[in-house]
């Protein structure tokens, strides 16, 4: 064991966590954004817009990242940020829309009729008393997934972009210290999902205390 | 018990909106397969049995990847669950260690570590395999727990009234019917690993993925190829979660 050496090399680590990072902070608020999307169409009254977002989910969840990845890098032929960070977005958007609708329809009705009876209209509900409490029931499992898409930006290693994993590959290849740059590279990931975690806690109880 | 069910379905009439819904969606797959005419189908016609193979592979590392984790993943979860001292501590490290590390570095460490641990080398196959199995434990433990949580503890306590020592207790009145409980879980874990198995495209294993890549490679017809592959892996996944609800009509919220 000689991390001297993952010392010496430390700008590869640094880059790859940059990009790592980036993309999952990218990830997280654009697949927030259209989970939610997809999450409040899917329990809208409207039948088509149900349709819409079963599709959508369907489609989302059952094709696997490496090939949607390989798909926008190969056949649209985008640049690899963007293929990856949309990737990356359809991906994960698929389930955090079930889980928000999940946790919207885990608000009981009689909440509904009586901010109607209250004479709320219908954005008014939505905003002031279905929203802030389901973003409450689902806190838990949506940190889950924004781990799961945090995990997911490894995957840019395969279309050339230089992320942690792809570090732990360049250290290898130039020093051929396998243990210590698996070692290095899986202890940043576990920190990074640790933090996730621990700000997530931090936001529901926030939230609570409110 | 009474309570009052506060998920009652919305009385609405349908009426002619799923016709609609379905003509529509038939008239966008029509004019799909219309746009796409003109792709290099004969390509995929070709090396159909190359393709073929891939998927048997897949089916094939995705299946023993998902028995190996059962086994584990059920021991990994008795001890989280009951208190067996610092086996306890052992599976919990395991199990939110894996479960934080990505899962391509998971497919390296096995493939790149263990010939630096052990100085013996390990086939892409069984590096495959074993990998599957270690995320599959992993998350299947986690899964079993939470159905074991589920099953009344008066269960227990009935099972040990009546006699029963603890094994019996376990394999015959608790275990039977937390599986029936975490089915919905179970197979959506099933339809992740399914998923996971295109990363050992990785350690040049020739799964369905990594044949598609190949036939690409040498053909170069990356829209029909990959279009197939994606329409390929979307029935596979969509075929296991359409199971899912045939075998639970409760079903509301999977985990990943």
């Amino acid at each position: 064991m000689d991390f001297q050496i993952i010392w010496d090399n430390r700008e590869i680590v640094i880059d790859g966590l940059a990009l790592t990072l980036g993309l999952s902070v990218l990830g997280i608020a654009g697949s927030f954004l259209v989970g939610v999307l997809f999450g409040c169409l899917q329990t809208s009254p409207n039948y088509f817009a149900k349709k819409l977002s079963d599709l959508y989910i369907e489609i989302m969840r059952n094709i696997p990242i490496l090939v949607k990845i390989f798909f926008l890098y190969f056949v649209f032929g985008m640049d690899a940020y963007p293929a990856a960070l949309v990737s990356l977005i359809l991906h994960q958007s698929g389930f955090i829309a079930d889980v928000v609708a999940a946790g919207l329809r885990s608000i009981a009705r009689e909440q509904l009729e009586a901010a109607f009876a209250t004479g709320l209209h219908k954005i008014q509900t939505f905003g002031y008393v279905l929203l802030p409490q389901a973003v409450r029931i689902v806190i838990p499992p949506l940190s889950s997934q924004f781990i799961e898409l945090t995990k997911n930006t490894s995957v840019v290693m395969l279309i050339g972009m230089q992320d942690l994993t792809f570090a732990s590959q360049n250290i290898n290849i130039e020093t051929y210290r396998y243990l210590e740059a698996f070692i290095v590279v899986t202890a940043f990931y576990i920190l990074i999902m640790f933090s996730i975690v621990a700000l997530m806690n931090g936001l529901r109880r926030l939230m609570e205390q409110r | 018990m009474t309570t009052t069910t506060t998920s009652r379905p919305p009385i609405t009439q349908n009426g002619l909106k799923p016709v609609i819904w379905y003509s529509l969606l038939t008239l966008a797959v029509v004019a799909a397969a219309y746009a796409t005419r003109d792709f290099d189908w004969k390509v995929v016609w070709d090396s159909r049995l190359f393709l073929a193979r891939g998927l048997g592979v897949s089916w094939l590392i995705a299946i023993a990847g998902i028995l190996i984790g059962m086994v584990f993943g059920i021991a990994f979860a008795v001890a989280r669950k009951y208190q067996l001292g610092p086996i306890r501590w052992i599976a919990i490290a395991y199990i939110e260690i894996v479960r934080a590390t990505p899962h391509l570095m998971i497919f390296l460490w096995v493939y790149f570590v263990y010939p630096e641990v052990t100085g013996e080398w390990i086939s892409p196959g069984a590096a495959s395999v074993v990998s599957l199995s270690v995320i599959a434990s992993a998350y299947l433990a986690e899964v079993i727990r939470a159905g074991l949580d589920s099953v009344d503890r008066l269960q227990l306590e009935s099972g040990y009234a009546t006699g029963l020592g603890p094994l019996t207790i376990f394999t015959y009145i608790v275990l039977p019917q937390a599986l029936r409980n975490m089915v919905p879980a179970l197979v959506a874990t099933f339809v992740m690993i399914f998923k996971i198995t295109t990363f050992v495209h990785v350690l040049g294993m020739i799964d369905f993925f990594s044949a598609v890549t190949i036939v690409n490679t040498r053909d170069l017809a990356p829209y029909a190829l990959y279009t197939i592959m994606a329409i390929v892996y979307f029935l596979c996944c969509w075929a296991l979660s359409t199971f899912i609800h045939w075998l639970d009509p409760k079903y509301t919220l999977m985990t990943n």
